[in-house]
């Protein structure tokens, strides 16, 4: 946990807030509903999170924030405006919305100059953010030679060009290493300390208890819960993560007894503690490889996640518009 | 609007495509000015004595080119949506008629250099081969009639690339789409079909630049102003096209 954690507003005040909403936020792909009527705010001086499973509609609600895709119905607002009433857009907002925006064979600081002298910014501001995110020596090489950590990071350069008041960034960490993960962490911290607001949108959990300070749980377009992370683990209990070769058996021992459970990965995630699923474990005859506590919002999320649907991982289903 | 065209110009120079492009048009245009005079005296229609000549020269140096002038229109918005650097685009300036403008701008001012470069080329080498080979050079109001509607042309060319960039989307389609109907469908319908075929983009523009008795179409195109004007309905009917579906559709 970094000390910053579950601060609420900075104390840096010079910066204008600026709050993300959304209202009534729904949009249909044809006959597929990829939101449906989110409600949901992200405040100065946070890092919030979009947390859902792939396909739970977190990039389609950024790109309606953004004004890149019309929503349905309902509205996505900064500070009231929504995206395209912004009078200067790149100064209010910064964005990071895939890793692959941009041209392979132009140079990191080229792309940036396009980036700046669209936006009317001044000629340093490339400079600035390259050297703000540790890119300053890559300026002129080829973003194609790039590596995914480097990107991730030159995106984020992008975003910082106009000194924005809101971050949004979707997925920032994918393809990060260890040390990219806690430069990232730490930047995104210390620009929401400055009274940004900054929301992210991310499929991992680990990750997302690591950066933010509210959270927003999404699953098939539906926001299932708004809270910060200190409530989330207040109210989380004690589970388990296990893993054995007799998941099947393990899974109906774990249900007749009550506990609810979700396959992640190779292993269960148990709404029951560790001593609880060993004991159970054990009256059935049943091997495992491995048990032990989960992460408290990992815990909290799957059972959010098991509330909304028994497969929460599949893609959208399909409905009829109302 | 400004800096929207100067971004634009900037990754129009910061493209490795473009210095590809440019170096093939000046390969193209070598070809043509040295071709036609020389077609001109053994088989073709256009005699080296013809006062048009030198005008049939540098029409044809119009007519090849606008091939590259195309697609680098195209390449203007398909590139973008390939390398994924429409998102920034757009939320660099999220009125979309506005990037429309700038790149339809930016695009018709590169062809205005590509057309001076093409000039560049394809007079000089057209006078001196012309002279070589004992024919006469003449500066007959053709020749600035077909200079200006080149100048045209290509702006026009450009303009319909960035339209059907913005329509398509889809790199491979758009060039492929482009390459084939100006190199395989109008080539190949013009000639046989002239009847049909001048009522195409490539017939109206072989018809404005005067092409005529070069492509041995004397008669069977439409005349110059009504080619002009024909090119210029196509030209304003794929700008109305591409900005209808360009603010529409979602950029997922």
């Amino acid at each position: 946990m970094t000390s910053g954690r579950d601060r609420g507003h900075a104390s840096t005040t010079s910066r204008a807030p600026c709050a993300v909403e959304l209202s009534d936020l729904t949009k249909w792909f044809g006959a597929v509903q990829a939101v449906d009527s989110v409600s949901a705010a992200a405040l100065p001086g946070q890092v919030t999170a979009l947390l859902g499973p792939n396909g739970a509609g977190k990039t389609t609600i950024l790109r309606m924030l953004l004004g890149l895709a019309a929503p349905s119905s309902g509205t996505a607002t900064f500070g009231g405006q929504r995206y395209d009433e912004l009078t200067d857009p790149v100064r209010r907002v910064g964005a990071v919305l895939e890793a692959s925006g941009w041209h392979p064979g132009r140079t990191a600081r080229d792309h940036l100059r396009i980036l700046a002298t669209a936006s009317q910014l001044p000629t340093d501001a490339p400079s600035q953010v390259l050297a703000a995110t540790g890119l300053a020596d890559a300026a002129r090489r080829r973003v194609g030679e790039f590596s995914l950590g480097m990107r991730q990071r030159l995106g984020l350069a992008a975003a910082m060009l106009g000194d924005p008041d809101v971050l949004v960034l979707d997925e920032p960490t994918n393809g990060l290493d260890p040390p990219g993960m806690k430069w990232l962490r730490e930047h995104l911290r210390r620009l929401a300390d400055e009274g940004r607001t900054v929301l992210v949108s991310s499929h991992a959990l680990g990750e997302v208890e690591q950066i933010a300070d509210h959270v927003l749980v999404l699953a098939h377009g539906q926001l299932l819960r708004s809270a910060g992370l200190t409530e989330l683990r207040a109210e989380a209990g004690v589970g388990s993560r296990v893993r054995t070769p007799q998941s099947d058996r393990l899974v109906d021992a774990l249900e007749a007894a009550g506990h609810g459970c979700s396959a992640v990965d190779d292993d269960l995630v148990v709404d029951a503690a560790p001593e609880q699923v060993g004991e159970l474990a054990a009256r059935h005859g049943l091997v495992l490889h491995r048990l032990m506590p989960t992460i408290d919002l990992e815990h909290v999320f799957f059972r959010l996640i098991g509330e909304s649907d028994q497969a929460p991982w599949s893609a959208p289903a399909e409905r009829t518009p109302s | 609007m400004t800096a929207l065209i100067r971004a634009e110009l900037l990754k129009l120079r910061t493209r490795s495509a473009t210095g590809l492009l440019l170096a093939t048009l000046t390969l193209v245009t070598l070809t043509v000015a040295t071709s036609v005079p020389k077609a001109g005296t053994a088989r073709g229609p256009v005699s080296l004595h013809d006062p048009g000549v030198l005008a049939g020269v540098v029409g044809i140096g119009f007519a090849v080119p606008v091939v590259f002038v195309v697609l680098l229109g195209g390449l203007a918005f398909t590139q973008e949506f390939r390398y994924g650097t429409a998102t920034a685009t757009y939320l660099g300036e999220p009125r979309r008629s506005r990037i429309l403008f700038a790149k339809w701008l930016s695009l018709a001012l590169a062809s205005t250099i590509i057309s001076v470069a093409t000039l560049v080329v394809s007079v000089p080498l057209g006078v001196t081969v012309i002279t070589a080979r004992g024919g006469e050079v003449s500066l007959a109001p053709q020749l600035w009639q077909t200079i200006g509607a080149g100048f045209v042309v290509m702006a026009a060319y450009a303009v319909i690339g960035v339209a059907v960039g913005a329509l398509v989307r889809n790199q491979v389609v758009a060039v492929v789409g482009v390459l084939v109907w100006m190199l395989v469908v109008e080539q190949i319908v013009i000639p046989a079909y002239p009847v049909a075929g001048r009522w195409l983009p490539g017939g109206a523009t072989d018809a404005w630049l005067q092409l005529g008795p070069v492509l041995d179409l004397d008669d069977r195109l439409l005349p110059a102003p009504l080619g002009g004007l024909l090119l210029l309905v196509y030209t304003a009917a794929a700008v109305a096209l591409a900005s209808k579906l360009t603010l529409r559709r979602d950029v997922l």
